[in-house]
């Protein structure tokens, strides 16, 4: 077996559907224009078409166009929200197959580094027997919202994005980056069904919240030790961090903005052994992307040609002047 | 008041009235001090079994990312765990076995020709190959060491060394478990006579080139253990 494996070798079962990394790649580093989110999506619609068809997904791309996720992922999770049924498969999907590369990418780091401290091995060990449980608690959480495996695509982005073939990297980008994504998408999880009084969620969530600082805390713990002695490689172990943290902010989705879908979850992060100035930085880098109407504008207008150009020239003009008004 | 002695004195006569052995009905103690192992072929003994479970936790972490079965994957994020705290209490007994204190760490494998069947397990990786991943750690490996184990655990100074027959009591409940578990996930992957025959064959091959290495001491002939 090979060291170092590529993203889309991550091996699933034929109910899985796999979208290609480039869209949320574009996506997090796009300004906060309406016309420049249209143009990327309208550059992606062919393969984002073809990854929905035949797929519980293909109504929402009916519905909605190739826009589908902006309108529905960029609102939080709210009682009475608008598409909340939808908007909330969709997010313990993502939640799911990001669990399942977050185990991918545990035990890859045994695999991986086998000339690491045993210390190590035992918390990657660890993760990989806790990813496991999310894994299975996000199947059961799937059924409890009416979701299955498969509905919607998996971007291999997450490990992708994280999986660093240098160790203190790999643990910066999984344990510090994407771990650090799931404390905030958790809390923000844990609010939705303190609100609407779901015990089962919230009690399930917040044991999964409870690993993820464990989580963080390995990588916190592992930079440090991985890069002692050498500031030069603490620093671009930094960096790496950085540029992980802006991309999992997927344009502002997930940043401190009032606004945000997703808040950074502050005293979570604290608490995991980010510190104040770290934080600090995070709200920066993620917020000067897309705002949210920007987001919902910009899937509004991708909306209204995907049914002028299905309805065809007539119901186009209307659609138009429905858009004007 | 009478004067009972609680403690013993200095003088012949000053000497307690408890009996020995008191009046309980206490079994003999039937253990011998015997075993077929002294304190360092023990210690070696150690580190060679902290080698497979390393080397088991590490190829099982490689795999997950390329097995697509679900409940495969998330079974062996399980095992993993386990096997890791398998090579980790084998660690923390090697100090106790004069190995000094820096010794937690040290795995050691029997012979090359058993660092070589480890890498043959290892070696599957494309995802249709669930199959021969999982037949080389359930069928052969696994089973392997707990035979080895379970004839230490009787062979070894029952009082002595009671500390690794402990721990041997720990590692050999969780293969007890991952074997159940393995023959119920091959059993289910191999659903046709062909799928039936690779797990057949790969279990064959595999069994070879452990039986020509000793397996995991190097000492399989010693040990009277057949593999097949
Ligand atoms: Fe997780
Ligand atoms: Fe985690």
């Amino acid at each position: 077996m090979k060291r170092f494996i590529e993203p889309d070798e991550l091996a699933r079962d034929s109910r899985f559907i796999r979208q290609s990394n480039a869209l949320t790649t574009v996506l997090a580093t796009l300004p906060d224009d309406v016309d420049a989110v249209v143009d990327v999506f309208e550059k992606f619609t062919p393969m984002i078409r073809d990854s929905v068809r035949g797929t519980p997904s293909q109504a929402l791309y009916d519905e909605f166009g190739p826009a589908f996720s902006l309108a529905l992922l960029n609102e939080p999770i709210r009682a009475g929200a608008r598409g909340l049924k939808t908007r909330l498969k969709m997010r313990v999907h993502a939640i799911f197959v990001g669990e399942l590369q977050a185990l991918e990418g545990a035990g890859r780091s045994l695999w991986d580094f086998p000339d690491t401290p045993w210390d190590f091995k035992m918390n990657m060990a660890r993760q990989c027997w806790d990813e496991t449980r999310h894994v299975q608690i996000y199947e059961k959480l799937m059924d409890h919202v009416g979701a299955s495996a498969g509905d919607y695509p998996e971007s291999t982005f997450l490990f992708e994005c994280a999986c660093s073939d240098d160790p203190a990297m790999r643990v910066a980008g999984v344990n510090r980056g994407l771990e650090g994504l799931a404390c905030d998408v958790f809390r923000d999880l844990i609010r939705y069904a303190e609100e609407i009084g779901d015990e089962t969620m919230k009690q399930a969530v917040d044991y999964v919240l409870a690993d993820e600082l464990t989580h963080v805390r390995f990588g916190s713990e592992w930079v440090k030790a991985f890069t002692r002695d050498d500031p030069e490689h603490f620093k671009r172990t930094q960096d790496f961090r950085r540029q992980v943290d802006k991309q999992f902010s997927f344009g502002g989705s997930r940043s401190d903005r009032p606004d945000a879908p997703i808040r950074i979850a502050w005293e979570d992060r604290l608490e995991a052994g980010f510190s104040e100035e770290e934080l600090r930085e995070l709200a920066e880098i993620s917020g000067d992307g897309p705002s949210p109407e920007t987001l919902i504008e910009a899937a509004r207008v991708l909306r209204e040609r995907h049914l002028g150009e299905r309805e065809g020239p007539k119901t186009r003009a209307a659609a138009a002047a429905k858009a004007m008004a | 008041m009478s004067e009972t002695r609680l403690y013993p004195g200095a003088s012949k006569d000053e000497r307690t009235s408890f009996p020995p052995y008191s009046a309980f009905d206490v079994p003999a103690d039937l253990r011998e001090l015997h075993g077929r192992y002294d304190v360092e072929t023990t210690a070696r003994r150690v580190r060679n079994f902290r080698y497979a479970h390393e080397w088991l936790m590490m190829i099982q972490g490689g795999w997950l990312a390329t097995i697509p079965e679900v409940p495969v994957k998330t079974g062996l994020g399980k095992i993993i765990w386990e096997d890791a705290q398998s090579a980790d209490q084998f660690g923390r007994r090697l100090p106790e076995l004069r190995c000094g204190r820096r010794s937690m760490n040290a795995s050691e494998v029997s012979n090359q020709g058993f660092a070589d069947f480890i890498q043959a397990v290892a070696e599957p990786e494309r995802p249709d190959l669930s199959i021969e991943k999982l037949t080389g750690a359930f069928d052969v490996l696994k089973p392997h060491l707990l035979r080895v184990y379970d004839r230490m655990q009787r062979e070894t100074d029952q009082i002595a060394d009671a500390p690794t027959i402990e721990i041997l009591d720990d590692v050999m409940r969780r293969l007890r478990r991952h074997l159940a578990w393995g023959e119920d996930v091959l059993e289910r992957l191999c659903d046709t006579d062909g799928k039936r025959e690779r797990r057949r064959r790969r279990a064959l091959a595999l069994r070879e080139k452990l039986e020509s290495c000793g397996g995991v001491t190097g000492e399989i002939s010693d040990e009277s253990l057949r593999i097949h």
